[in-house]
């Protein structure tokens, strides 16, 4: 007891640790474990060791899901990356440099991030669908109706489709963050270069985008775990099986149908095998996302210190 | 300090379109809300022969809005309240006291930046399993509230700044650890303590994933659920599904516009730092 007393912080500490420690932490490790298992989730555990491993990769059905799940999600981490990130900071330079109506825009540009998924995509079906879209009526009020498409439908622009929702109701946040960045600037940096007559774009490039760099690289990181583990839009829009010829098919629902949604055509060993395999999938996901996070984290550490 | 650029009026435009385009799709959406399906499907750009509330009328009686909506409502309440007592504890035990191995704990908390929920699904659906809470949503509550590594991140920063004569002047006074710190330290964090509530809260309560694979029987399930539930067969349910997006919408944007200003600052304020 007096162990304790003289180490109040773990009174504090405690609780804390031990939800975050059985629910966040343990779970990672533990799927680790489960994967080297052949496993249903109910029945009798199998240790096989890593031939799900060598499943995953040999088995032509599997692999060619991962590696279409895979380009899907560096596609969307890719447009986010070239177009949504530069929007981003555009935005937030002019709203920093107190564009007219800044707060209007501010309030208007992060109110999607307050709509739930479905209703995003909802919203979606509203102005791209084939018979009750908004944006097909408008092709034809312009006279452009032989370019009218179910758009929803057509597989060739499914993760285009996906990446247009993700990017109107995602844009806010990184907005946000970077102009909170580009606010703690000093104002004598700011004023120095306003005296030497560096243009609107010139003291954007040379002083407001090195001063925030972290956070750029921050986000960065962010973007592609997000890219990495989306599932919603892909899942509201394409279902279980990713949409026809799973067009937006990404890692996380391909890692949610083979551990619990079955009504794939793969079968065969998928069912007796739901949770060794989908848990060995996760393992490939946290792999992919480790890895490349771990050389972002150490490429900023290092630009950061010179 | 004039920082604007020369030619604002091409900025200014993008940002008004963008808005206008936000706008459209709030406003389209609601205006649709208060026409009939058969006048949806059949005559989706007409004029509506009357304004009616017949949705909102079926949205409530038949497909138990509030229920949903309560559901929601009580996973984020208890969510937050378990994610800042919790949190703030953390912080406080590494920020304000000195020991060993305090960096090791605060580097552990933080390696769940790092690991999204989806990555150990399948072992947390095990374990709710197995302690029988599965299809109940303190299985929901405990799996979102463990998500502590952003808050105890944001707080220990907080904690650390702090100046310690406050919490001596606290100990001179006869205040014990535990009334030190839910009288002083926590209201001093307050700040903190907002921006994280509502960070959190938009992800609590637009969460998808772990509702969708926790509950299972329709009376359990959230919003954003039930919303599915619609668009999933938009012919038969476009009606519901627009007055439930409506409903679920629209109440919280307001919300937020009424409060944008004190909401962006503090969102802003606990970003990502370098």
């Amino acid at each position: 007891m007096t162990w304790f007393k003289k180490r109040p912080f773990l009174w504090f500490i405690l609780p804390g640790f031990i939800l975050y420690s059985v629910f966040s932490v343990y779970p990672i490790f533990s799927a680790f474990q489960i994967s080297l298992n052949q496993w249903d989730g109910i029945g009798v555990k199998k240790f096989i060791g890593l031939d799900n491993y060598v499943e995953l990769f040999s088995n032509k059905e599997l692999f060619s899901q991962l590696t279409g799940a895979f380009k899907h999600s560096v596609f969307l981490f890719l447009l986010n990356t070239f177009a949504v990130l530069p929007a981003q900071l555009y935005i937030a330079y002019l709203l920093y440099s107190g564009i007219k109506g800044h707060r209007f825009f501010q309030a208007m540009i992060f109110s999607p991030q307050f709509i739930a998924t479905p209703v995003i995509v909802f919203m979606g079906t509203l102005i791209f669908d084939g018979n009750i879209g908004v944006f097909n009526k408008l092709l034809e009020a312009v006279g452009l109706g032989e370019w009218a498409r179910p758009w929803m439908g057509l597989p060739d622009f499914g993760m285009f489709i996906v990446w247009i929702m993700v990017a109107w109701s995602g844009i806010g946040v990184g907005m946000i963050f970077f102009l909170g960045a580009m606010k703690m600037i000093s104002n004598e940096v700011m004023e120095a270069a306003l005296l030497e007559g560096a243009s609107y774009w010139r003291r954007f490039f040379s002083i407001v985008l090195p001063q925030i760099k972290t956070t750029v690289l921050n986000m960065l990181i962010l973007t592609y775990i997000f890219a990495m583990t989306m599932f919603d839009y892909s899942f509201i829009l394409g279902g279980v099986s990713g949409g026809i010829n799973r067009s937006v098919d990404v890692m996380a629902l391909f890692f949610y149908r083979i551990a619990f949604g079955d009504n794939s055509a793969v079968g065969g060993t998928m069912n007796v095998n739901a949770m060794g395999m989908g848990t060995t999938i996760a393992c490939v996901m946290f792999a992919v996302i480790f890895l490349v996070a771990v050389i972002q984290v150490i490429t900023t550490y290092r630009r950061t210190e010179d | 300090m004039n920082l604007k650029p020369k030619r604002s009026y091409i900025s200014s435009t993008i940002l008004w379109f963008y808005s206008a385009f936000t706008l459209f799709v709030l406003g389209y959406m609601t205006y649709q809300a208060f026409r009939s399906k058969k006048e949806l499907l059949s005559n989706t750009f007409g004029w509506p022969d009357v304004f009616n509330f017949a949705n909102f009328k079926k949205l409530f009686v038949q497909a138990d809005f509030l229920r949903y909506f309560f559901n929601s409502a009580w996973i984020l309440v208890a969510t937050l309240v378990i994610i800042i007592l919790l949190s703030s504890m953390v912080a406080y035990g590494i920020g304000k006291f000195k020991f060993r191995f305090k960096n090791t704990v605060l580097l552990y908390f933080l390696i769940g930046l790092m690991f999204p929920v989806q990555l150990g699904i399948v072992p947390i659906f095990l374990l709710i399993r197995d302690v029988g809470l599965l299809n109940s949503q303190w299985g929901v509550i405990i799996v979102l509230a463990s998500g502590l590594s952003m808050p105890v991140f944001l707080l220990t920063t907080f904690f650390e700044k702090l100046p310690n004569d406050l919490y001596e002047s606290a100990k001179i006074d006869g205040a014990g650890e535990w009334t030190t710190f839910m009288r002083v330290m926590f209201p001093l964090a307050s700040p903190v303590i907002f921006s994280i509530c509502i960070i959190m809260s938009v992800q609590i309560w637009n969460q998808f994933f772990v509702p969708l694979i926790m509950l299972q029987s329709e009376a359990k399930k959230t919003l954003p659920l039930m919303i599915m539930k619609f668009t999933n067969n938009l012919m038969y349910n476009i009606d519901l599904a627009m007055v439930g997006s409506v409903m679920a919408t629209v109440p919280i944007l307001i919300l937020f516009f009424l409060f944008s200003g004190k909401v962006l600052e503090g969102v802003a304020s606990g970003g990502v730092k370098g």
